[in-house]
């Protein structure tokens, strides 16, 4: 039972503090958990800390894999729109 | 046709104070003295000083502790220049390392912010353990910090002990219904809020905090960032409430929004406002407020004089290797910092003098004129115009000459020579122009000459070296004699 931070992570150390289990560590090439310690909050907080402070949509995943924040929850952005703008990019 | 003349609106702002009055751009003049003095040698602070002084930001602190729609967490692009863009996150060491190697090597550098990449409060110990060394190991620094305000009243003592006599709070709006707008989420109280109710607490922590630095001395600026349709018209609204508070000046700044930047707004097609519209907005709360016209919107890793960035020099490889004897460096900033305090008294008395001069001679009942300026600082024309990153904008009228805007020469990114749809540096620049008539520069090369006077814009390189004020203040008599303000623009151009 632990969250993962995957590759999408931009190293802000937001997180890092916010940990009830000092699960959370500085590393290369992002932040890491530490599944042993890291306890889901469960008996501290509802919420997963580390996931409520995240700017990053999809960077950190629960203990099924999937992605705490999904495309669109944290920006507004809806990911149909962003996919377009970014097609729009590439093609320049 | 006859243009309506103006002759007190709006150039002649209230609280301008009689003796600087007659060039009317500085919004330093109506401060009280004892604010004056502490922000006269501050770049960001003072339009005077920032011809003169440069600073640097220190990005020591990634973290945020909200959203906003402006901004795109995952941006770090060294060709960028604009708020919360950094290549290089420095730890307090690098941090404290890095500016004493700025201040040994650019003496005019007199202050340090620390402004992100996220908010600096979000990032207390980093934050607080730059400014508790540099305090004590380069205390002729000034330091200032720039803030969300969401952790602003939890940092006030803090920020009092650390003798930070500067803090900018951005407040984009005082009305939740507006924020919920500009702010998806909030972390509060170790829950991700969103909406009106995030904004909401967001609102009431700027407020609480704003208040309490004003009780604690602290000399406070609000920036707010313009968007269109959003809080274009409610900014008026912020101003008022802001000042009643005590901040002593206001920076509305244009939002930069661009599909590439991977931002809400520049993903939703928000569109940030015209010069114009930004000027018009300054104008309308400047009767309330201070206004700030010169803001470069720098990146939170930027160094150097405004509108500059000399990052490069001073990459965390390049510091490594350089042995700094800050006693030494201080002793020669003084000798520095000296000199210049005494040209810009003397150039301010000068300019009263001139000033006091243009009101005797008959006014004029002519029409205002923009021009757009080539400078590289000292308050002098000294920019060739092709190599001008940057043109300060400037209005004359029979009241006088007032500094208006700053205006990118290439928009923002300095990466590529030709931009987007094929078009080059010298069109980009050109069109960042628009709404000027002239454009004063040290000199200018044949091929821009012509692509400026087809746009109406007339190039002149005949005031190199001389003061900004009085040469913008000379071509508009010249303009006035040859007749050409009896027109408008558009008139004139049409018959040229």
């Amino acid at each position: 039972m632990a969250v993962k931070i995957i590759e999408s992570c931009v190293n802000c150390f937001a997180c890092e503090p916010v940990c009830p289990s000092n699960a959370i560590y500085e590393a290369k090439p992002h932040f890491l958990v530490d599944p042993k310690k890291c306890t889901e909050c469960e008996g501290d907080f509802p919420d997963f800390q580390c996931a409520s402070i995240c700017p990053i949509e999809g960077a950190i995943l629960n203990s099924l894999g999937e992605a705490i924040n999904p495309p669109g929850s944290l920006t507004g952005i809806p990911p149909e729109k962003m996919a377009e703008a970014m097609a729009e990019l590439q093609s320049h | 046709m006859q243009l309506p003349v103006l002759n007190d609106a709006p150039a002649a702002k209230s609280g301008c104070s009689a003796s600087s009055c007659g060039t009317t751009d500085n919004q330093m003049d109506s401060l009280p003295d004892s604010i004056r003095e502490k922000v006269q040698n501050h770049p960001c602070y003072s339009e005077d000083a920032h011809h003169y002084f440069a600073r640097m930001h220190v990005a020591v602190a990634p973290a945020c502790n909200i959203q906003c729609h402006y901004c795109n967490r995952k941006y770090d692009c060294a060709n960028e220049s604009r708020p919360g863009v950094v290549s290089e996150l420095l730890t307090p060491d690098q941090a404290v390392k890095k500016t004493m190697a700025v201040a040994a090597n650019i003496p005019q550098m007199t202050v340090l912010g620390i402004a992100g990449p996220g908010d600096p409060l979000a990032n207390p110990e980093r934050t607080f353990e730059t400014f508790r060394r540099l305090s004590e190991e380069a205390p002729d620094i000034k330091l200032c910090v720039s803030t969300n305000g969401l952790a602003l009243p939890d940092a006030v003592e803090e920020l009092s002990k650390h003798n930070i006599d500067h803090v900018t709070i951005t407040i984009n709006c005082v009305d939740p219904e507006i924020g919920a707008k500009i702010y998806p989420w909030i972390f509060w109280k170790n829950k991700r809020i969103k909406g009106k109710k995030g904004a909401k607490i967001l609102i009431e922590q700027q407020q609480k905090g704003l208040e309490m630095l004003i009780a604690k001395g602290i000399l406070v600026k609000v920036n707010s960032v313009m968007i269109p349709g959003v809080n274009d018209q409610h900014l008026a609204e912020v101003s008022k409430v802001v000042k009643s508070k005590g901040a002593f000046l206001h920076n509305v700044m244009p939002l930069i929004a661009e599909a590439e930047h991977g931002t809400f707004y520049g993903v939703m097609g928000q569109r940030g406002p015209t010069p114009d519209e930004l000027q018009d907005l300054q104008d309308s709360c400047s009767g309330d407020m201070n206004m700030m016209r010169h803001c470069r919107q720098c990146r939170a890793d930027a160094v150097g004089m405004l509108g500059e960035d000399r990052g490069d020099e001073f990459t965390l490889d390049k510091i490594e290797d350089m042995e700094i004897d800050y006693q030494a460096a201080m002793e020669k900033r003084k000798v520095i910092h000296q000199a210049i305090q005494e040209e810009m008294d003397s150039k301010r008395l000068e300019k009263s003098a001139k000033a006091a001069q243009h009101k005797a001679e008959p006014k004029l009942a002519t029409r205002p004129v923009l021009m757009a300026v080539a400078t590289s600082g000292q308050g002098v024309i000294n920019v060739h115009f092709g190599h001008a990153k940057e043109f300060l904008i400037y209005e004359a009228s029979p009241d006088g000459v007032r500094f208006i805007s700053h205006r990118k020469a290439d928009q923002y990114c300095g990466g590529d020579t030709s931009c987007g749809d094929g078009e080059s540096v010298l069109q980009v620049t050109v069109r960042a122009l628009a709404g000027c008539e002239a454009v004063l520069c040290s000199k200018v090369g044949y091929e821009p000459w012509e692509m400026l006077e087809t746009a109406g814009i007339m190039p002149n390189g005949e005031h190199a070296m001389e003061p900004i004020e009085e040469a913008v203040m000379a071509v508009y008599k010249e303009m006035a004699a040859a007749g050409k303000l009896d027109t408008t623009p558009e008139a004139a151009r049409a018959s040229a």
